[in-house]
């Protein structure tokens, strides 16, 4: 559990520095893609829903120290992500390709929309035109990321099931 | 399970299954665990937006997290350094397609605006010297005046041009068309808003025109081989013509029996060349047009003041 915290802590570090330093600049049709949200989800799904939300609140943190934004702010969007998909991956999820996909493409949707809701409440001026427009970039964006990501994160946080169901076996009879 | 399974693997299954079933207080404790560490970090985020958005009291925490992420945000500029000049190499060159296409379109309009300006720039200097002829002493005293822009200019097939002016303005078949005090030809065809003229290089065109330098050397002024070249003809030898000479028209001398239409002193050209032959009793006088008939901008159109009874 502390090796996958750190491991956890080690790859978000890297998709904030990534996301913070590289990719904002890689827009398509208005977008850039969201590493970090893309990460975050992939360790939600393998990980569950506690696991999700403590690393989303860290990422959220992070990015909103490297961004110089309101403390808290991504904090709190990326710990209900991540405490939904941990949610979603430890019960209808698991197992199933389309997971990974169906949870970025919705989830990045819906934090676009919370982050221009947020602000508003908070009073901050936000382009919500614009946000909007390049909405359909971030998400194919992201859906692109989503694969090849899963897939690594995936390889450094293999699924503990197997181990746990082995754990409970009891013969019968 | 996937379908596949094995005994071994159902019997797994189902275990699982009970183990859930019959740990029910662990999965109640485990949804609570669940709910108390999300609504504790959904707390603090909260606690930090209100405390960060309400004062600066955050602030140095967050100067010097800044301070420790910057090294990495630096190192990792510098690695990825590389991949952002391939990618806006890249990009430069997708982008170049459409930017091409823009400045080619925006360059088609510069044009077309320089153009324009360029007709507006020449029709004005006419305009000016038709303006500056129309008050000077050399405009004929009998005429009034009326300006047209020229519609259609001469194509090599027709020797005429269109104006903007027609019978409403007065015009009247005949009357003699100039522009800065230059002879252009006489209108042959009136409808109420628009003229046709035929002009002096036409082959039907003929005008009564002397030597301006020696007013004795009368003769026809007609088309030449080429379209915009005249042709002095039925000047005897015995008149002097030099090279250079002004050609003006001739008006009605006194005595004729046919007047002429065309004012007299109306500048029409310069001798371009003098030639005669032994078997001929004219002279061959070569005239070129003083104004490039086949790019008229604007005229005047001489309509007289008194009309003849003919009307």
């Amino acid at each position: 559990m502390i090796l996958d915290a750190f491991k956890a802590w080690l790859l978000l570090f890297v998709a904030v520095l990534a996301q913070v330093s590289v990719l904002s600049g890689y827009t398509l049709i208005g977008g850039a893609p969201d590493l970090v949200l893309v990460t975050l989800l992939s360790l939600a799904l393998l990980r569950g829903s506690i696991f999700g939300a403590v690393a989303g609140f860290g990422a959220g943190l992070l990015l909103d120290i490297a961004y110089l934004d309101t403390l808290g702010f991504t904090s709190l969007l990326l710990t209900l992500a991540g405490f939904w998909i941990g949610r979603y991956g430890e019960t209808t999820a698991r197992d199933r390709f389309h997971a990974p996909l169906l949870s970025v493409g919705v989830v990045t949707v819906l934090y676009v929309l919370g982050a221009i809701v947020l602000r508003f409440v908070l009073g901050d001026p936000v382009p919500a035109g614009e946000v909007l427009a390049g909405l359909p970039g971030v998400v194919l964006l992201n859906l692109v990321l989503t694969l090849p990501v899963y897939a690594l994160v995936r390889r450094l946080f293999p699924p503990a099931a197997a181990t746990a169901r082995v754990r409970e076996v009891r013969l019968l009879g | 399970m996937p379908r596949n399974r094995t005994v071994r693997a159902a019997v797994l299954g189902s275990s699982v299954q009970r183990a859930a079933a019959s740990g029910s207080s662990s999965t109640r404790s485990s949804a609570l665990r669940r709910r108390i560490v999300v609504g504790f970090l959904v707390l603090l985020s909260l606690t930090l937006i209100t405390v960060s958005f309400r004062s600066s009291a955050l602030d140095p925490v967050q100067g010097f997290g800044a301070s420790v992420l910057r090294p990495f945000e630096i190192a990792a500029n510098r690695v990825s350094q590389p991949f952002n000049d391939a990618f806006d190499w890249a990009r430069g060159l997708v982008h170049a397609k459409s930017e091409n296409e823009r400045l080619r379109a925006e360059l088609e309009v510069l044009r077309r605006e320089t153009a324009e300006a360029e007709v507006a720039r020449q029709e004005n200097a006419q305009l000016q010297k038709l303006l500056e002829y129309r008050s000077s002493p050399r405009f004929p005293g009998d005429y009034r005046a009326v300006a047209a822009s020229v519609m259609a200019n001469p194509t090599a097939f027709d020797r005429s041009i269109t104006i903007s002016a027609g019978s409403r303005d007065g015009i009247r078949v005949q009357d003699v068309v100039i522009t800065a005090g230059a002879l252009v030809g006489q209108v042959t065809k009136v409808f109420r808003d628009v003229s046709r003229v035929m002009l002096i290089t036409d082959p039907s065109s003929a005008v009564t025109a002397l030597d301006a330098s020696n007013p004795a050397a009368v003769g026809i002024l007609e088309h030449g081989s080429t379209p915009d070249s005249l042709v002095l003809n039925r000047v005897t030898k015995d008149k002097i013509v030099e090279v250079g000479d002004t050609i003006v028209t001739s008006g009605s001398q006194a005595g004729d029996r046919f007047p002429s239409i065309f004012p007299r002193d109306l500048l029409i050209g310069k001798v371009a060349s003098v030639g005669q032959s032994e078997t001929d009793i004219f002279k061959t006088i070569q005239v070129e047009p003083l104004v490039d008939l086949s790019a008229l901008r604007s005229v005047l159109v001489l309509v007289p003041k008194k009309r003849g009874g003919a009307e």
